[in-house]
């Protein structure tokens, strides 16, 4: 019963993995850009949601749909403006960019919002669900199905949309999809925006379930380079199954060594991935 | 900011009463100002705000036969332990400050008692109870809180007494030096009185996600729930706690409850959870420092901040009011007198009975132990000054 | 290579140790005019100097963007730490400090300089991540969350200690310059620079990628784990968030960029400057510090790639050192 209960206390988290990690991968996979940003449009969105529901008591579910053109049009920006120019230079210079946009996101914010953590209160609150001896919130359930559809959702714009095959494409041969006549840098900063929307509808799932503070960012950015390795690059499906991963292994390392090793065992994973088998669980990289 | 703002206080204190003298003394407050521990710092400097005002506003600090202004020096360390200790130093060698109040915290205090030792200059941790920090035999460092026993043994003492079924005791701590320290502390309280610990683990800094380690507490069936941490930590475990329906008859957190931020986050969560500070604004001590009674001092800080304060607060207006009495009795700003007034100091004070021990940590407190009842903290412990009694049972 | 080559690669060399030893007279100067606190802040520029020259040879010279400085550094710190609280004389407790992060890096490049680019950026960032919890668990030993304390030193008075940590560490900078020196006048540099060009073909060529990398990763943890060391028993007291902050691997990083990458000097530089920007914005700009050090290293990848070297070398007309 234990097991159970632990086993469930990861998926559910994991699930909510899978959508933090998702458009992560998507920019790493078809850019080559780490996103050190990722983690701070997280805490952006989920202050959103946060100062949405404090003032005029929109419901967290709601703010997803009202954050997601903003942050989709902030990537986009962010892109065409600023990583366009060093999209071609060394793999040190973009990471070291985006690094630096971070700092100064994560000031701003610090500065906007102080330090102390804010916690989004339901009223009232969705309880929980017991199944015999093992007990689920409501709020976490919600969140992980809304994280599984959202992330569905991306991967039907990408395997299904003009705008998807063009991503796909210039992330299997940037050149050919450019004979193709597909706008490379325009593809480029729809990924980010895609990107960066992703990260910002997170935010509000994440504000339902744990308390948000500026310093979390980097937690979750943590997360995303997990799930990316175990799921493999750019891919939707990878994703899923490495946030679900990511979230039973977690669980269960709590459980087997104690709490504070939990997130060294993920870190120990990642590494063996690394080593071992770089192009994560899903095997291939790409689209399938 | 609050540099420009002091020195404008300072200069307008300094214009409105030309019959004083221009003497000042300059005390140093390094203050995580910025970064994850600025709620804290807040705190610190509203308490040693309304000490210098307070201060001043009587006239300055008694030395021998003048008196002298008081001026707070603050820098931002930046919640970095390491720059904690650079301000250390550079408010000695280039604020030439004559005092010094540590840096917030256990860990940042310990690092910078090395700057101030080296240099002797007496210095004041308003917010350091880890018995750790005072072993280093330094002679310049004196503390305002109890080691982290005095709090547990009270509460194991209560516990024992009033609720003798309890006997499983289940210990999360956060794998920081305060909040481990004292884990460790009651750990060794509740064994001290044939308590079972059916469960002690710790958590790293910075976690969101406490179910594994709920569950397998939840597993355990414990009677006494003791967990540590900063308010976000606390806040997030309760809650988690009621998601996976775990019911104790007695739950204990430290050090969150305190404050007034905890019990609006945790909203009925809080309800009957158990702690234990340094300072309650209930307890009544008649002290002959500048506030005075602990009621002038709550009453001083409510006119100013139209709040109650907490115990961080009091313990810095604490730190202030002691040096100043030190300072008085000394006659001079000489550090090595100063210092050696502090060590002889055998007062009352609205903080409570003061007489630092022979590491530099206080040993006179009786620290209140408290409980949530009705979204406010009551005192149930010492007797003198209890309002309540211990309720059992957190839902 | 050509004699006419050969005759250049000397002249460079002799060049370059000149300006170095020229630069470090200088540099030994302040303990004897300045005050505590700006030997203290000269003591972190060095401290930082002996970090970027270190992720050099990984990251400039073969090309790997390594996020493995803090791993070495706080593991430095802790080794440097617990040897002394065993007993271990100070100097000696450097030594091993230095030795073990050498060994540590040998043993972790095998199984990381296999991957390339972003992989090992993350992995090597990650294991910093994995050090601290170890030694953050490993409570009776370090002292865990709780921090480990080291003895002030006695018989010695504020100044003079100042004065001691200021030029040891200008003594490891200066060991850390003659072998940046060393590397990049000899054969490893040149193996390193084909490596970093293009590995394959150097490869083919016969150079010895896995030697040359891994010699190159360990020196760039051999002095860093040192440097962690002294600075342990320079603060006295240390705690696993401290040591092994992720600064500690950023910081060279950008310092080395802003000096540029490819000279020898330019670590040196780029610490200097980037240190005194710092401490400049540290007694300004309260609230927006890290806001603004995140602008300049925008403004620095962006418009300034190669560096100040870079623009010195622009002046001088493409040489190439």
């Amino acid at each position: 019963m234990l097991y159970l209960q632990v086993l469930l206390n990861g998926l559910v988290l994991g699930g909510l993995f899978a959508c933090i990690a998702a458009g992560f991968s998507l920019v790493w996979g078809v850019l080559n850009v780490i996103n050190i940003l990722h983690g701070s449009f997280i805490v952006l969105g989920a202050y959103a949601a946060w100062y949405g529901h404090a003032l005029w008591g929109i419901h967290p579910f709601v703010s997803i749909l009202l954050v997601a053109p903003l942050f989709f049009a902030l990537g986009y920006a962010i892109q065409s403006g600023l990583l366009n120019r060093v999209i071609a230079a060394p793999v040190l210079l973009t990471l070291t960019l985006t690094f630096g946009l971070d700092l100064m996101l994560s000031n701003a914010m610090l500065a906007a919002f102080k330090a102390d953590f804010r916690k989004l209160v339901l009223d009232p609150p969705l309880g929980v669900l017991s199944l015999g001896n093992i007990v689920l919130p409501v709020d976490r359930l919600a969140a992980m199905a809304l994280a599984l559809l959202l992330t569905l959702l991306l991967y039907l714009v990408l395997s299904r949309s003009r705008t998807g095959r063009a991503i796909v494409a210039v992330r299997m041969d940037r050149e050919a999809a450019s004979l193709m006549g597909v706008n490379v840098y325009r593809t480029y900063a729809i990924t980010f925006g895609l990107g960066a929307l992703m990260a910002g509808v997170a935010g509000p799932l994440i504000a339902m379930i744990f308390p948000i503070s500026p310093l979390t960012g980097p937690v979750y950015l943590g997360k995303a380079f997990v799930v990316c390795v175990l799921g493999g690059l750019g891919s939707v499906p990878g994703a899923m199954v490495g946030g679900l991963v990511l979230g039973v292994v977690e669980s269960f390392a709590a459980l087997w060594f104690g709490p504070e090793h939990a997130v060294t065992v993920a870190f120990a994973l990642l590494i063996a991935m690394l080593v071992f088998r770089p192009t994560g669980l899903l095997g291939r990289k790409g689209y399938e | 900011m609050s540099l420009l703002r002091t020195s404008l206080a300072a200069i307008a204190l300094g214009l409105a009463m030309p019959a004083l003298a221009q003497d000042v003394i300059r005390i140093g407050a390094p203050l995580p100002i910025t970064g994850p521990l600025s709620p804290e710092a807040v705190k610190q400097q509203r308490g040693y705000d309304l000490w210098a005002e307070t201060a001043n506003k009587a006239g300055g600090v008694r030395v021998g036969d003048r008196r002298m202004r008081v001026e707070i020096v603050y820098v931002d360390y930046q919640s970095n332990t390491p720059r904690a200790v650079q301000a250390a130093e550079r408010l000695i060698t280039q604020d030439k400050v004559n005092f010094l109040f540590s840096p917030f915290g256990s860990g940042a205090a310990k690092a910078a008692s090395t700057v101030s030792e080296k240099y002797q200059v007496p210095t004041i941790a308003a917010t350091a109870s880890s018995a750790q920090v005072y072993d280093q035999g330094y002679k310049y460092l004196f503390g305002t809180f109890t080691p982290n026993d005095t709090l547990t043994e009270p509460l194991a003492d209560i516990v024992k007494a009033q609720a003798p079924g309890v006997n499983r005791v289940a210990i999360l701590a956060r794998n920081d030096l305060f909040p481990l320290a004292i884990a460790q502390e009651m750990e060794k309280s509740a064994k001290a009185r044939g308590m079972r610990v059916v469960y002690s683990e710790k958590y790293a800094i910075g976690t969101l996600d406490h179910a594994s380690a709920l569950t397998q507490i939840k597993a355990q069936a414990p009677h006494w729930i003791f967990a540590t941490g900063y308010t976000n930590d606390l806040v997030l475990m309760r809650k988690q706690m009621a998601d996976l329906k775990i019911e104790a008859p007695i739950v204990t957190m430290i050090a969150a409850p305190a404050y007034q931020e905890f019990i609006d986050s945790a909203g009925k969560g809080a309800e009957n959870i158990t702690s234990a500070a340094w300072w309650h604004p209930a307890v009544r001590y008649k002290g002959t420092d500048i506030f005075g009674t602990t009621e002038a001092y709550v009453q001083a800080f409510k006119a100013k901040y139209r709040a109650d304060p907490d115990y961080g607060e009091a313990s810095a207006s604490a730190a202030g009011a002691l040096l100043q009495m030190a300072i008085e009795k000394a006659g001079t700003l000489d550090r090595q007198k100063v210092r050696d007034e502090l060590a002889n100091l055998n007062v009352t004070t609205f903080w409570g009975p003061v007489k630092f021990g022979p590491t530099g940590q206080i040993n006179s407190l009786v620290p209140p132990v408290f409980q949530i009842q009705g979204a406010k903290p009551i005192v149930i412990h010492p007797p003198e000054v209890k309002q309540g009694d211990l309720r059992l049972g957190v839902q | 290579m050509s004699n006419p080559a050969m005759a250049a690669l000397h002249t460079a060399a002799r060049r370059d140790l000149g300006l170095a030893c020229l630069l470090f007279a200088l540099m030994a100067l302040p303990p004897f005019v300045a005050d505590t606190y700006i030997l203290r802040l000269g003591t972190t520029m060095l401290m930082y100097a002996v970090l970027a020259l270190s992720w050099n040879f990984i990251g400039g010279m073969a090309g790997y963007p390594s996020f493995a400085t803090a791993a070495f550094f706080g593991l430095g710190a802790y080794a440097g730490g617990v040897a002394q609280k065993f007993g271990i004389g100070m100097w000696l407790a450097w030594g091993f400090a230095g030795l073990l992060a050498l060994l540590f890096a040998a043993a972790l490049g095998l199984a990381l300089l296999r991957l390339r680019g972003h992989y090992f950026a993350i992995a090597s960032l990650v294991v910093a991540e994995v050090l601290r919890e170890i030694i953050n668990s490993a409570t009776d030993l370090t002292g865990g969350g709780m921090g480990l304390n080291l003895p002030l030193r006695t018989g010695q008075s504020v100044e003079q200690q100042a004065d001691f940590f200021y030029w040891t560490m200008l003594g490891l900078a200066a060991v850390a310059m003659a072998a940046t020196l060393a590397v990049q006048h000899g054969r490893l540099g040149f193996g390193l620079r084909c490596i970093q060009q293009n590995e394959s073909a150097a490869d083919m060529l016969g150079v010895n990628t896995t030697a040359t990398k891994t010699s190159a990763f360990a020196l760039s943890a051999v002095f860093t784990g040192i440097a962690g060391a002294i600075y342990a028993s320079w603060v006295n007291y240390i705690e696993p968030p401290d040591v092994f902050d992720v600064l500690y691997s950023v910081k060279p990083i950008v310092m080395v960029l802003l000096g540029g990458a490819g000279s020898a000097f330019g670590p040196i530089i780029g610490a200097g400057v980037f240190l005194g920007l710092e401490e400049i914005v540290w007694r300004r700009f309260l609230e927006v510090h890290s806001g603004v050090l995140g602008l300049l290293i925008v403004l620095l990848v962006l418009f300034l790639p190669r560096g100040l070297a870079g623009i010195a070398r622009r002046r001088a007309r493409g040489h190439t050192p």
